[in-house]
C-alpha cells in the first residue's frame, strides 16, 4: 500500500511540476467543454435565413408570405425578392432557403385552378437542409389548414363546423427525449465523452515514455515492485482527476449548455467509473508500448474523429455496413456514448443497458489485465536503419543546454 | 562454493547483428567481478540483462540461484549504478531517495544511514539535475545501496569527477565488499583492472576470463602490437 | 546557391521519410479516413427509418392510414405491435424510431364525423433520424387529413370538385438544392477526410523549426554559416509540396472514383487548396517556433488543429453560435477553408467571390510565418 501511495504522490507531484501535463490534466477538458459548449448553446437551429419571391404580390400571396414571417424558424431576408436573387442568395450564403409564389397564385385561386408553390433549401448544408425542410412542412401544414378553412368559410360554414370538418383526424405528434431538437443535447455528450476519453488518454499516455525517455524507467525495472502497483500507483492519480472532470463536464453540460442530463445518477456513475478506468488503464497500456511522448501525441489525437463517426451517435449505426460498425463495437467510446445517452437522454432504467455495462466491465477488465501484468524486461533495440524521432528521444531544446 | 551469478551459452541479438554468441561464467560471491570491453562490446546490455532489466536470445541466467526469465525476487538483493543517468529528474535528491527507497521496500532508517554515509545531507532540497557530476554519482550508488543489496552492479561507476567523491565512492565500495557483497562492474578504462578479482573480456561476442594481471597483460600485448602495426611510431 | 537549396530539400525529404511515425500519420491517414468515411456513409440518404404501427382499430380507414404511412419513401413500416406498452418498448430499445397509434374506433368516429386523434412517437434522443421523421410524418399528416377532410365534407353534401379544392388547391413543391438527393455523404465525407488531412499536416509542420534547433545538429547548421531564411524556406516548400501531394490522391479517388460532386473548376480547388496549405504550414511553422520541444509543438498544433472543424461553421453553422464568437471563428484559416470547400464544391462560385477568401488566407500566412521569424530569431539570440 506505502509503495502505491507513494508512487501516486510522485506522481501527482510531477503532474504540478509539468505545467503542460498540469493544463492538460486539469484545464483542457473544462477549456474544451466550454468552447465546443458555447459553439453550440442556442442549442436549436431558428431564425434560417429566408427569401420569399413573391411573384404574385397580392393580398393572397402575402397571406402566404405572412405564415413565414410569423414563426421563429425563418428569419425573411427582404433584400431577396427575384428569382434571381433567390439564386445569387442561396449561392453565397444570404439564405438558406426560398418560397416562390408563382405570378398567376391568387388568379389561379379564384379560378379555381391548381397553382403550386415551390419551396427551396441549401442541401449543401444538412443541418440546415434538414431543418429547414421540416420547417416547411410545419408551415404549409398550418398554412393548409388556414386555407381550408377560409375556403370552407367562403362556402357559408360557421366556425364551429369549420373546426369539426378539420378537426375529424388530428395527429398528435410527439418527439420523446429531446422535444425541441436540441442540438446540444443530441451532440455534446458525445463531444464530452470524446474529450475526455482523448485528453484522459493523452494525460495518462505520457506517464511512461516520460520515463523512458528520461531513462529512470530503469529504476522501476530493476526494483522488485511488481506491476500491478506500478500500474495502481500511477493510474489512481488520473483516475480522480478523470472523474472529476467527468462530474465537472456533466454540471457544465447541464448547468450552462441546456443539455438534458436525466435519468439514474447510480447509472451514471457506474458508466463514468467504469469509463474512466477502461481510459486510465488503455492510456496506460499505450505508454508502456509506444516507443517516445512524440508518437502517442500524434497518433492518439488522429483518432479522434474517426473514433467519434465510427460510433454511430450521430449517423445511426444501422445505416452503416455490418463490417464498419460491427468494428466499432471494439471501442469502448461506442458502448459509453450510446450508453451514456440512454440514461441522460431517453432516462432508461438498468435492465435497458445491461449489455452495455457488461461491455464496459469487459473491455476494463481486458485492459487493467494488460496494463497491470506488462513484462518488467525490455526488448532489446533492434536495427531499423536511419530513422528519426522513433527511438526515445525526440528534438527538444533542453537537450541543447 | 555457489556461484550467485551463473550465465551459460547466453545469446542477445539487435536485430540480425549477434551481440553475444553463447557467453558463459561465473561470479562467486565476495568476489568483484569486472565486465571489460571497448565502447560498443556490449558492457552495458550485459550488465542489464544480469539486472533482470533487458530480455536476452536464449541461454540461462541465474542470480541468487533463481533463474531470472522467471523470477523477480533477485531483485530484492539487486543494486544498480548505470551508465547514463536513470534517476528522476524531477525531482530533489532528498525525493529520488525517498521514492526509489519506497520502490525498493526500503526502510526509512536506511534512508537515513545511506545520506550520511554518502554525504548527502547539505544537498537533499538540490534537483538532481543541478548535482554536480560526483555528488550525482554518489546519490546513484546510494539509491543502489537502499535495499542493502548482496549484489551490486555498478556500470562505469568511476568517472572523471572530484577526487573526494571517487575517493568516497571507493571507500564505500570497498566497504561492501568486506561486508560479503559481490559487485559486476562494468569499466573500459584499464587502470581499473587490478581492483577486480576477475575480468570478463568482451570481445566480438564472446568473453575471456583473465585474473586482472593477465588482463593487464593482454592490453599492453595489444598496444605493443598496433603500435608496431603503424610503424612502431609511439604517440 | 541553388544547389545548396537542392541539397536542403532532398535532406528534409529523407527526414520526413525517415520519421516513421509521420511517414505513417502523411501516407495513410487521409486515405485511410476517405475509405473509412466513405464506409460510413454507404447508404448516405435517411429513409426507410423503421416504423411501427399499433392499429387498435383494424378497419378499413385505419388501414388506410397504414397505406398512406406505407406510401412514403421516408418511413419503413416494419411491425405492428399489438399494444402501446409493446411500442414504447420497442422505442426505448431503438428497435422502431417512429411510432404510430391508430385508436379504437377510429373508422367509426371518423365515419361519423367525431374528433379523433391518431398519435405518432418520434424517438427524439438522434436529432438527424428525428428531423426527417417528422417531415415524412407531416407530409403525410397532410395528404391523411386532406382525403379524410374531402371525404366528410362530401358526406356533409357538399360538391366532390368543392370538397377537392378547400384542400387540394394549393401544391407544394419542394427543392433541395445543391444536393437534391440531401446526400449526407456528398455534405461530410470530403470535409472529414479534409479535416483528417489538415491535422496530419499541422502535425508535420510543427516539426519544422524545433526539428533542427531542437537536435544537436543544429549546431552544425549555425556552424556551416546557411542563413536561416534559407534553410527553412527550402524546408517549407518541400513540406508543402509534399502535403499537396497527399491530397491528390484523395482529391482523385473522392472525385473520380467514389464519384463525390464537384461543381467548381478543378484548378480553382486545386489553388485554393495550395493556399489553405501554406497558411495551415505557416501556422504550425510559428508553433514550432516558440515550442520548447517536439512533444509540446504536436499538442498545441492539435489544440488548434482538432476543433477547428466545429468551429468552422462547416456543420453547426456560424450563424447559430454567439453573436461575439462568431467573428472570433474567422481567426483560424480552417474556418476560411471549410467554407470556402462548401462554396466551391457545392455552388461553384466564381473568383470574384472567392478572392477575399484566398487574400484572408494569404495574409494569415505572411503574419504567421513573420512571427515565426522573429520568435526563431529570438532564440537565435538567446543561444548564442
Amino acid at each position: 500500500m506505502k509503495q502505491i501511495l507513494n508512487i501516486a504522490y510522485y506522481e501527482v507531484v510531477h503532474i504540478f511540476k509539468d505545467r503542460i501535463l498540469f493544463l492538460i490534466v486539469f484545464v483542457v477538458p473544462l477549456l474544451y467543454a466550454s468552447l465546443i459548449g458555447m459553439i453550440y448553446a442556442s442549442s436549436i437551429l431558428q431564425h434560417v435565413p429566408l427569401g420569399i419571391v413573391d411573384l404574385d404580390n397580392s393580398v393572397k400571396s402575402r397571406t402566404l408570405a405572412s405564415a413565414f414571417e410569423n414563426t421563429n424558424n425563418f428569419k425573411v431576408i427582404p433584400e431577396i425578392n427575384t428569382y434571381a436573387g433567390l439564386e445569387r442568395g442561396m449561392k453565397n450564403g444570404t439564405v438558406r432557403a426560398g418560397v416562390v409564389i408563382p405570378a398567376d397564385y391568387s388568379q389561379k385561386l379564384s379560378q379555381h385552378r391548381l397553382t403550386q408553390i415551390l419551396t427551396v433549401y441549401d442541401g449543401s448544408n444538412l443541418i440546415y437542409g434538414f431543418n429547414t425542410r421540416r420547417y416547411f412542412q410545419q408551415v404549409l401544414n398550418t398554412f393548409s389548414a388556414d386555407h381550408t378553412a377560409a375556403y370552407l368559410g367562403g362556402l357559408g360554414m360557421s366556425k364551429q363546423e369549420i373546426t369539426n370538418v378539420i378537426d375529424t383526424v388530428s395527429v398528435n405528434m410527439q418527439i420523446w427525449f429531446n422535444p425541441t431538437y436540441s442540438y446540444s443535447t443530441f451532440i455534446f455528450p458525445g463531444l464530452v465523452l470524446l474529450i475526455l476519453h482523448q485528453i484522459g488518454l493523452l494525460g495518462i499516455g505520457l506517464t511512461i515514455t516520460r520515463e523512458k525517455e528520461r531513462n529512470s524507467w530503469i529504476q522501476y525495472l530493476c526494483a522488485a515492485v511488481p506491476q500491478w502497483k506500478i500500474f495502481i500507483g500511477k493510474a489512481l492519480p488520473y483516475l480522480i482527476v478523470n472523474f472529476f472532470n467527468y462530474s465537472l463536464l456533466l454540471w457544465v453540460a447541464d448547468r450552462f449548455v441546456n443539455v438534458k442530463v436525466e435519468g439514474s445518477p447510480a447509472l451514471i456513475l457506474l458508466l463514468g467509473l467504469l469509463f474512466n478506468l477502461i481510459i486510465t488503464s488503455l492510456g496506460f497500456v499505450v505508454s508502456l508500448y509506444s516507443p517516445n511522448s512524440l508518437q502517442v501525441v500524434r497518433y492518439l489525437m488522429l483518432l479522434s474523429i474517426p473514433l467519434f463517426f465510427i460510433s454511430g451517435y450521430n449517423w445511426p449505426g444501422i445505416q452503416m455496413p455490418t463490417l464498419i460498425y460491427g468494428m466499432s463495437r471494439l471501442f469502448p467510446y461506442t458502448w459509453m456514448a450510446e450508453g451514456f445517452r440512454w440514461v441522460t437522454v431517453k432516462d432508461l432504467e438498468l435492465n435497458y443497458l445491461n449489455t452495455t455495462i457488461i461491455m464496459l466491465a469487459i473491455i476494463a477488465v481486458v485492459t487493467s489485465f494488460f496494463a497491470s501484468s506488462f513484462s518488467k524486461r525490455r526488448n532489446p533495440l533492434t536495427e531499423k536503419g536511419v530513422t528519426v524521432n522513433s527511438d526515445s528521444t525526440y528534438p527538444s531544446k533542453d537537450l541543447l543546454h | 562454493m555457489e556461484p550467485v551469478i551463473r550465465v551459460r551459452q547466453l545469446v542477445q541479438k539487435y536485430g540480425r547483428q549477434t551481440l553475444f554468441n553463447g557467453l558463459s561464467f561465473d561470479v562467486l560471491p565476495g568476489e568483484s567481478f569486472g565486465v571489460f570491453g571497448f565502447c560498443g562490446a556490449g558492457k552495458t546490455a550485459l550488465l542489464h540483462i544480469l539486472a533482470g532489466v533487458d530480455r536476452f536470445k536464449s541461454g540461462q541466467v541465474e542470480v541468487l540461484g533463481l533463474n531470472i526469465t522467471k523470477s523477480e525476487k533477485f531483485k530484492r538483493d539487486l543494486g544498480i549504478v548505470t551508465q547514463e543517468k536513470s534517476l528522476f529528474r524531477d525531482m530533489t535528491t532528498g525525493e529520488n531517495l525517498d521514492f526509489i527507497a519506497a520502490l525498493k521496500k526500503a526502510s526509512q532508517a536506511n534512508v537515513g544511514q545511506v545520506i550520511e554515509r554518502y554525504e548527502l545531507k547539505d544537498f537533499l532540497a538540490e534537483p538532481v539535475t543541478v548535482l554536480p557530476m560526483g555528488v550525482y554519482q554518489r546519490l546513484s550508488l546510494a539509491c543502489a545501496m537502499l535495499n542493502r543489496p548482496k549484489i551490486l552492479i555498478a556500470d562505469e561507476i568511476i568517472k572523471d569527477f572530484d577526487l573526494y567523491s571517487r575517493n568516497l565512492i571507493l571507500r564505500e565500495l570497498r566497504q561492501f565488499q568486506a561486508g560479503g557483497g559481490t559487485c559486476v562492474y562494468g569499466f573500459s578504462s584499464i587502470e581499473f583492472c587490478e581492483q577486480m578479482s576477475q575480468v570478463g573480456w568482451l570481445e566480438s561476442g564472446q568473453m575471456h576470463i583473465y585474473k586482472p594481471k593477465d588482463a593487464r597483460a593482454e592490453w599492453d600485448r595489444q598496444v605493443k602490437f598496433y603500435s608496431e602495426q603503424s610503424d612502431g611510431r609511439h604517440v | 546557391m541553388f544547389k545548396q537549396c537542392l541539397v536542403i530539400m532532398k535532406r528534409e525529404i529523407f527526414f520526413m521519410w525517415r520519421d516513421q511515425s509521420l511517414r505513417n500519420i502523411l501516407i495513410a491517414g487521409p486515405l485511410f479516413g476517405l475509405f473509412l468515411f466513405m464506409g460510413i456513409y454507404n447508404h448516405p440518404r435517411i429513409d426507410n427509418i423503421s416504423t411501427a404501427i399499433v392499429d387498435l382499430d383494424r378497419s378499413s380507414a385505419s388501414r388506410q392510414v397504414i397505406a398512406e404511412l406505407k406510401n412514403t419513401q421516408d418511413l419503413k413500416v416494419i411491425t405492428y405491435p399489438n399494444s402501446f406498452e409493446q411500442l414504447e418498448e420497442l422505442i426505448k430499445r431503438e428497435q422502431v424510431i417512429v411510432g404510430v397509434v391508430i385508436p379504437e374506433n377510429y373508422g367509426k368516429n371518423i365515419a361519423l364525423h367525431r374528433h379523433t386523434k391518431v398519435a405518432v412517437l418520434i424517438d427524439g434522443a438522434n436529432i438527424t433520424y428525428a428531423t426527417n421523421a417528422a417531415s415524412a410524418v407531416l407530409t403525410v399528416t397532410r395528404t391523411l387529413g386532406a382525403e379524410v377532410g374531402v371525404k366528410t365534407l362530401v358526406a356533409r353534401g357538399i360538391q366532390p370538385d368543392q370538397a377537392k379544392e378547400a384542400y387540394q388547391s394549393i401544391d407544394f413543391r419542394e427543392e433541395a438544392w445543391f444536393n437534391p438527393t440531401l446526400n449526407y455523404a456528398y455534405f461530410l465525407v470530403l470535409p472529414l477526410v479534409l479535416n483528417i488531412w489538415q491535422q496530419c499536416c499541422m502535425l508535420a509542420s510543427c516539426m519544422n523549426i524545433i526539428g533542427e534547433n531542437g537536435v544537436r545538429s543544429w549546431l552544425q547548421i549555425k556552424a556551416s554559416g546557411i542563413s536561416s531564411f534559407k534553410l527553412f524556406f527550402c524546408k517549407s516548400i518541400v513540406h508543402i509540396f509534399i502535403y499537396m501531394l497527399i491530397v491528390l490522391p484523395v482529391y482523385f479517388l473522392a472525385f473520380v472514383f467514389f464519384k463525390l460532386p464537384l461543381n467548381c473548376g478543378f484548378i480553382i480547388f486545386l489553388l485554393f487548396t495550395l493556399v489553405f496549405t501554406i497558411s495551415l504550414h505557416s501556422i504550425g511553422t510559428l508553433i514550432s517556433s516558440f515550442s520548447r520541444n517536439a512533444v509540446d509543438a504536436s499538442r498545441f498544433g492539435m489544440v488548434i488543429a482538432l476543433p477547428s472543424f466545429v468551429i468552422s461553421g462547416f456543420t453547426w453553422p456560424i450563424a447559430a453560435m454567439p453573436h461575439w464568437f462568431q467573428s472570433l471563428t474567422w481567426v483560424l484559416p480552417q474556418t476560411w477553408f471549410f467554407q470556402g470547400i462548401n462554396y466551391l464544391v457545392f455552388k461553384n462560385q466564381g473568383w470574384e467571390f472567392m478572392v477575399n477568401y484566398f487574400l484572408m488566407l494569404g495574409m494569415m500566412s505572411i503574419i504567421c510565418y513573420s512571427l515565426a521569424a522573429l520568435f526563431t530569431h529570438g532564440f537565435k539570440a538567446h543561444f548564442r
